[in-house]
């Protein structure tokens, strides 16, 4: 274990974490251009096995299945179409990076992917029910929300027991102990790693301000808006919630002005849980495809 | 944890318990497990004198009264209740030797507005557990920690394992 360092350290030691989801921006541009982008999109899909595999493997699943089997990448994309393939892209270059193994926020394997999905699931389906974002978009906003935290345990710090130790008593949110113990916050490790990775200002916004959307660019805070909800509800659902959970508040101004009710957030709840449950077994395995 | 050093505790089987499910067991030898509660209850029934238990996971307060709509009942808690009793009941347990136990209900910080689901299920099950007189020897809810839960249908104790923290019983 080591004690505290700074962002710029935290950032450096995740470069060596293989599987790092460095091809998602590029897959997003692809997904959403024209039909001549298709061969590049075959061609990025390739260069990962696993990912590779993963395509074929729903695009000749019972779901998308037809008369015909898939053979190549190719025909996969023609048959699942960019939106769905991306969202497959996101869902395996994202989670394998998040299922690596790490110690802190009292997660057990795993836990940080399954709260992730949780968090992708309720903002694609507030999405698509406000109409305030693109729903593929939302999903990867989820996936990707809390990078930062990863590289944070994946860098092993003394000082984010120090963290749960102090919080509520000293300190009483995650956010102000973050500041004072580490100098800095996870949502400044999630925005470097984003940037790094080149990925548009809109994840780069989400990642640094889905905590506080009020604080956001006017233009991005609809997005970041719908992110924060998404995390609080998948915060009260339980799936991979750490000790640092329940320790963020929620910014009830930012929640009203983008127009969401508690009572329709409620109401949702069944469909999430139906389709969180098609990706998460009771004995919390992830299936991504 | 204590339990694996005990050759009894080796030998139980393990039912889990998924989001909006219940599961019950006539078998001693097992533990009835659910995961990550958050805001969600996870209930557990128990009537020691036949070692028959039971455990519900319900994620909110009340079912929605809408005609002709098909609902999982365990999902809520104002269904999910009354059916995970109908069920001990039909395997053999009495209502009168049945002890309950209630964690969860984990609550955000300071929202009037949104978010309030852990307190929404904390008084549904209160008032549920007023009408169905329920014989509730344990509560574990609200705070701000995500419970683990894990029933020995052996002694009827419950296991609580939250994030960070060594297990205890209740």
């Amino acid at each position: 274990m080591k004690s505290a360092a700074d962002l710029q350290t935290v950032v450096e030691m995740t470069r060596s974490i293989p599987c790092a989801p460095a091809i998602l921006p590029k897959l997003l541009k692809l997904a959403e251009g024209s039909s001549s982008d298709l061969g590049e999109m075959e061609m990025l899909i390739n260069l990962d096995t696993g990912l590779a595999t993963d395509v074929l493997r729903t695009a000749n699943s019972a779901y998308f299945a037809s008369n015909q089997r898939c053979e190549n990448i190719s025909d996969a994309i023609l048959r699942l179409g960019s939106k769905v393939l991306y969202r497959i892209a996101a869902s395996t270059l994202t989670g394998r990076w998040l299922v690596h193994p790490v110690r802190g926020y009292g997660w057990e394997p795993g836990d940080l992917c399954r709260h992730s999905l949780c968090v992708a699931i309720c903002a694609e389906t507030f999405a698509k029910k406000m109409q305030i974002a693109d729903s593929a978009t939302a999903y990867t906003a989820g996936l990707i929300h809390d990078l930062g935290k990863f590289a944070l345990a994946y860098a092993n710090f003394t000082a984010l027991d120090e963290i749960a130790n102090r919080v509520p008593d000293e300190f009483p949110t995650w956010r102000e102990a973050e500041k004072a113990i580490l100098g800095f916050e996870s949502t400044e490790v999630t925005k470097a790693l984003l940037e790094n990775w080149g990925f548009p200002s809109t994840f780069v916004s989400v990642g640094y301000y889905y905590q506080i959307p009020s604080e956001a660019p006017e233009e991005e805070r609809k997005i970041v808006t719908l992110i924060h909800a998404a995390k609080h509800v998948a915060t009260q659902l339980g799936y991979g919630v750490g000790v640092d959970g329940f320790y963020y508040e929620p910014d009830e101004v930012a929640l009203k002005e983008a127009g969401f009710k508690d009572a329709e957030m409620d109401a949702a709840i069944p469909e999430i849980l139906a389709t969180i449950q098609r990706f998460i077994s009771p004995t919390g395995e992830i299936r991504f495809t | 944890m204590a339990s694996s050093l005990n050759p009894v505790a080796e030998q139980m089987q393990t039912i889990v318990v998924g989001v909006a499910d219940f599961k019950i067991s006539t078998e001693p030898s097992t533990y009835i497990v659910t995961h990550s509660l958050g805001s969600c209850l996870g209930i557990t029934f128990y009537d020691d004198k036949r070692r028959i238990g039971g455990l519900l996971h319900a994620m909110l307060p009340a079912s929605p009264q809408v005609q002709g709509q098909k609902i999982r009942e365990a999902m809520f808690l104002d269904t999910g209740i009354p059916k995970l009793l109908s069920a001990l009941i039909r395997s053999g347990a009495k209502k009168h030797d049945i002890r309950c136990k209630v964690f969860g209900g984990a609550q955000l910080m300071t929202a009037d507005s949104f978010f309030r689901i852990g307190s929404k299920n904390i008084d549904m099950f209160y008032r549920l557990s007023q009408e169905l007189e329920l014989d509730v020897v344990s509560w574990e809810v609200s705070g701000r920690v995500n419970r683990s839960i894990r029933l020995n249908n052996l002694t009827g104790d419950v296991i609580v394992k939250i994030p960070s923290k060594p297990e205890f019983i209740r």
